[in-house]
């Protein structure tokens, strides 16, 4: 039986290389850093990515001859349901050994868990929730965000939107906390910039069948089909849009900026469509091809999805300042209030009093002949290629 | 040695080695000792029923049942007293007592009088957005545990009428149906906080603030959890007494001749719809309770708490328990909430490894891990 | 409203019936047959439509690009697989059980719909993403006004038509559906008759999961996206249009199936609040019907059972 996946085993193998060489190396001592992500149900696929870019940031780190501690990831599953999330969240919270934590991608998970983080004085940085409460919704010192939220990237989306001279919205989005926040602040900037929102349906996330929505959308006609919510429920959204001969454009939001999505849709109907994402390019910056090049050799059987990068991210900086002020919860947090400028692979970070990284660059992609690319380089950019109805 | 005396020991001796076990399963985090000490486990349980002690064991502790229900609540307190500093092993520890509840609730429906219900997550999430809402009041709290029973049982009495019509499997769809409606309905309407969830105030009893810690001197701090881990057993044993009474009475009788035989029962003057509504909203009560002190721990509810799978795994409980015993409610509670939470271990894999150990117990042990024995006019009575 | 969408409204609904009704005649079979209900049966789907997309993959590799030959391959390979697998579930996990509550079985078959979700997501290559399922049917479209008709979605409604007549001649017409039903209505005359009782089991299990494994290729076909939990929303649908239609009935499944696919699609688009309540309204209309017919729309022939 295959039981260990090819992470696992090069993660041991790893390991077992390390702790032969600490034989020759000092003795350098032990700290734990842990992880918090959605590894088993409908969004692991994301969990897990998340999972893998930060124990690939504490494998670099204690590769790194350089660094003062030798680093242990303590990974565990939410299950991306807020009562489990209480649960691991007390679980690293109450261990003391535990110095920082990057944590949640579901953000009704993260809502219920910052509590305990403050009583628990744990810092932390969240890697993917984006639901704007997280850090803005309470005042502890210790809740950090290294991506932007959805206001960010929905005030964004619409401006460049109505740009592209489109003018009505048939908006699909689905009822959990992700879906309902894209579709409050989409609709709230989109009336901002002039647009008209014909019709705005709201689906449960484990829906399949579209049709009944998207023929009533097809009779309504309208320029765009916004989409709030993950890939899986994208994907069938637009494969359905297809079988009715719904010729709208389709944009998407940063749930659905994977490959997986492109490889669900398949190439011919994913091209043209539109998403947003929170930071730099990954691509562009050198920190980012560094990135990609190590999650390559690392070997993890898993790709790391839209979000791996802010994981990734999000654990350098917690490793940086551990290495900085040492192992110690309240140092570690102020030396996480006092980030400013901070150079990462997601671009620059610099936390508001609230511990939100307010450096949220949105980057616009599009899909060109299978890939997502940065809607600056692309040809739709240049005029060569045209959106859906332009 | 007199018989009288060795069942007194044996009792004593199980309930310390039962401590101790539940205090190693507890605190061990390693892959490998996990799994040694769950073989370990089921090679005892094994070897019992192979050699015949589980039943020398069960006859001491039927002789003795006074004394075996003091030794598993000093046995209690002793694993509650040494993890009396850890916040997360005393909340697991608490959980697990919600969970009793709201199964004993399921079994009053399931184990005692055959009514399904399919939506316990349901009702234990209406105890819980009960907390949330009345916990800013100024309603003592003691008071909206309670209250968190009472409505989820007139949430519950909407059912009552296709509960009563059906049996089997058509009640079964009813309660799943009322399961999925429920939590689709709190994603969909904002007034309870839609998506997003709620936060909940702790418990607070005449000015005892449940969520401090509890200092004794500078050194010792004792968890806040342990505040519920307190209340909670309290909950447990009267839940207990409760269950256990309607058991033993005439009301209990009913409930297991309408389970048994819905034709007989009516033919002997039983009101068979008067039994079961009594089972149902009873139950429902029970759960919601447990649910409204549930929230208050975690401090935080959202809809998606409540799914389909969440009654699933109290329906698994009762099952996995064995249909009606309250004993195997615990232990199956026991299992079913810490078993996935040792297997964090391994990550990703966990719920294979748990879904595939629930199918081996149940193969193994059909009727559940302690079946109820049949019921004898009078339970316990011994002429 | 235009006739031309309601054309449209209609047929749309009418596709996700005939996969309600697939789904739900393999429920109202194993209930018939013993009386249980077997909860894994969306994820025994879901593993039929991935064996179908790894054939499809594999006939790809090697060269076989015709999509004639492909989709039968597909279709073949599916069926088959899950017809042997739904004859493995019902050897292993369900005889056994026969003895013990019958709760017991659901709770099995769950955790079984657990191990094969997971397992998917885990072992299949990049399981826990979105699959594209390749169109091996044309595509052609017809358009009138704002009804278009899709070659695809005729043949997939006719053939999912062809299939529950199939079952249904085999259940009403043949010597293996009359020893089914015999079975069905008396286990223990059955075996005095010299019924093989636990082969018709197993091949009532087996033809089932056949035809769960068509749905959920028909499934693929039609909106060419797959994933690990699409069994999980299907089986329950499918378990509770078998209810409403009235468990141990064919005729009933159909009913149920088509009836709650009508709900849905009523409650998207026909009714005055937002259609996120579209499931609490079926839902809602489910329950009222079963208070009202306590035994499903097409009651049980058979008395009930003491």
């Amino acid at each position: 039986m295959k039981f260990l996946s090819k992470s696992a085993v090069s993660a041991i193998a790893f390991s077992m290389a390390l702790t032969a060489g600490a034989h020759f190396a000092d003795a350098k001592d032990k700290v734990k850093v842990a992880f918090i992500g959605p590894l088993t149900g409908g969004v692991s696929a994301v969990g897990v990515g998340g999972r893998n870019s930060a124990e690939l940031a504490v494998q670099l780190r204690n590769a790194d001859p350089n660094a003062k501690y030798e680093y242990e990831l303590v990974a565990m599953d939410s299950e991306c349901k807020p009562n489990v999330g209480v649960q691991v969240a007390t679980k690293i919270a109450a261990d003391r050994s535990i110095i920082g934590l990057v944590g949640h991608y579901c953000s009704a998970v993260a809502m219920g868990a910052v509590d305990i983080y403050h009583k628990f004085n744990l810092p932390m940085s969240v890697w993917g929730a984006v639901l704007p409460d997280v850090t803005y919704g309470n005042d502890y010192k210790e809740i950090h965000r290294v991506n932007g939220t959805m206001i960010n990237q929905n005030d964004v989306a619409a401006k460049f939107m109505t740009e592209q001279g489109y003018k009505t919205w048939v908006i699909i989005h689905d009822t959990t906390d992700y879906g309902k926040g894209h579709d409050k602040y989409f609709s709230e900037y989109l009336t901002q910039n002039g647009g008209e929102i014909l019709a705005d349906f709201g689906v449960p996330a484990d829906q399949q069948d579209f049709t009944a929505e998207l023929t009533k959308a097809k009779q309504l006609n309208p320029d765009v089909i916004y989409f709030g919510g993950l890939t899986p429920l994208g994907v069938r959204i637009r494969a359905q849009m297809e079988k009715l001969g719904i010729t709208a454009q389709f944009q998407g939001v940063s749930g659905i900026k994977s490959d997986s999505f492109i490889d669900g849709v398949g190439a011919d109907l994913s091209e043209g469509v539109v998403s947003f994402l929170e930071g730099a390019p990954v691509d562009k910056l050198p920190g980012g091809q560094y990135f990609t090049e190590k999650y390559k050799a690392a070997g993890f059987a898993e790709s790391e999805e839209a979000y791996g990068p802010f994981a990734f991210a999000a654990m350098n900086l917690i490793l940086d300042g551990i290495e900085e002020v040492g192992p110690n919860r309240k140092k570690l947090t102020k030396y996480l209030g006092d980030i400013h400028g901070y150079e990462s692979i997601v671009g620059e970070i610099s936390f508001d009093d609230h511990g939100q990284n307010t450096v949220a660059a949105i980057t616009k992609y599009v899909v060109q002949d299978g890939k997502w690319v940065v809607w600056e380089d692309s040809e739709y950019a240049t005029g060569k290629r045209k959106l859906a109805g332009k | 040695m007199t018989q009288s005396f060795k069942d007194k020991a044996v009792i004593v001796l199980l309930a310390a080695a039962a401590a101790a076990f539940t205090i190693t399963f507890i605190a061990i985090e390693e892959q490998a000792e996990i799994f040694a000490l769950i073989l370990f486990a089921a090679a005892l349980v094994f070897a019992g029923a192979k050699f015949g002690f589980t039943r020398s064991i069960a006859q001491s502790l039927s002789r003795n049942e006074r004394l075996m229900n003091v030794a598993v609540i000093a046995a209690t307190l002793v694993v509650i007293f040494w993890f009396r500093e850890d916040h997360f092993p005393l909340l697991m520890i608490a959980t697990v007592m919600l969970y009793v509840i709201a199964c004993c609730g399921l079994n009053m429906q399931f184990g005692y009088t055959g009514v399904v219900n399919f939506a316990g997550a349901a009702f234990f999430g209406v105890g819980c957005y009960t907390a949330a809402v009345l916990g800013d009041t100024s309603i003592p709290l003691l008071l909206v545990i309670i209250l968190g029973g009472v409505i989820a049982a007139i949430v519950g009495s909407v059912l009552i009428i296709p509960v009563l019509r059906t049996r089997g499997h058509y009640a079964a769809v009813v309660t799943i149906a009322f399961g999925l409606l429920f939590r689709t309905f709190l994603e969909v309407n904002d007034t309870l906080g839609g998506p997003q969830g709620l936060g909940v105030s702790g418990m607070n009893l005449f000015g005892w603030d449940f969520n401090n810690n509890i200092e004794i001197t500078e050194n010792i701090e004792l968890s806040f959890y342990l505040n519920y881990v307190i209340l909670a057993l309290v909950m447990v044993i009267l839940t207990f007494v409760l269950m256990r009474r309607i058991e033993r009475s005439w009301i209990g009788l009913n409930f297991d001749a309408v389970r048994l035989d819905e034709t007989a029962a009516a033919c002997f003057g039983i009101n068979i719809k008067r039994w079961k509504i009594v089972a149902f909203t009873l139950g429902n009560f029970l759960a919601g309770t447990a649910g409204a002190l549930y929230a208050m721990m975690l401090g935080f509810i959202a809809p998606s708490n409540f799914a389909f799978s969440d009654s699933l795994i109290l329906v698994s409980i009762v099952l996995l328990g064995g249909m009606g015993s309250l004993w195997g409610t615990i232990l199956a509670a026991g299992l079913v909430v810490l078993l996935p939470e040792k297997l964090q271990v391994i990550q990703e894999y966990r719920f294979l490894i748990y879904a595939v150990v629930m199918i081996l117990i149940l193969l193994f042990r059909p009727q559940g891990i302690l079946p109820r024995g049949l019921r004898a006019y009078i339970p316990g009575w011994r002429g | 409203m235009d006739v031309g969408l309601l054309g449209q409204f209609v047929v749309n609904g009418m596709m996700l019936g005939m996969m309600y009704a697939l789904v739900a005649v393999g429920f109202t079979l194993f209930f018939g047959v013993l009386d249980v209900i077997k909860f894994s049966h969306g994820d025994v789907l879901m593993v039929g439509t991935f064996a179908g997309f790894s054939t499809y993959l594999g006939m790809t590799a090697i060269g076989i690009d015709n999509a004639f030959i492909q989709l039968v391959g597909v279709l073949v390979i599916a069926v088959g697989s899950m017809a042997i697998l739904g004859a493995i579930i019902a050897r292993y996990l369900v005889l056994p059980l026969k003895s013990a509550p019958p709760l017991n079985t659901l709770l099995v078959t769950l955790m079984l719909g657990t191990v094969l979700r997971e397992a998917i997501r885990l072992f299949y290559p990049d399981g826990s993403n979105p699959k594209h399922f390749p169109s091996l049917l044309p595509t052609e479209s017809w358009s009138l006004g704002s009804f278009t008709l899709r070659a695809d979605s005729v043949i997939l409604l006719i053939g999912g038509l062809l299939v529950i007549i199939g079952v249904n001649v085999l259940i009403n017409r043949t010597r293996l559906g009359l020893a089914i039903r015999a079975v069905a209505q008396d286990e223990e005359t059955a075996k005095c008759m010299g019924i093989n009782f636990k082969m018709i089991v197993l091949l009532t299990f087996a033809l089932g999961s056949g035809v769960a494994a068509f749905a959920g290729v028909m499934n693929g076909l039609y909106y060419n996206e797959i994933n690990f939990g699409m069994g999980l929303l299907l089986g329950v649908i499918g378990f509770s249009a078998a209810i409403v239609g009235g468990l141990g009935n064919i005729y009933g499944a159909i009913l149920g199936g088509f009836l709650f696919a009508g709900l849905q699609t009523l409650g998207a688009v026909a009714l005055p609040f937002a259609s996120a309540y579209k499931d609490v309204f079926a839902f809602a209309v489910v329950i009222a019907i079963i208070a009202w017919r306590p035994t499903g729309l097409i009651a049980e022939k058979t008395s009930e059972r003491v």
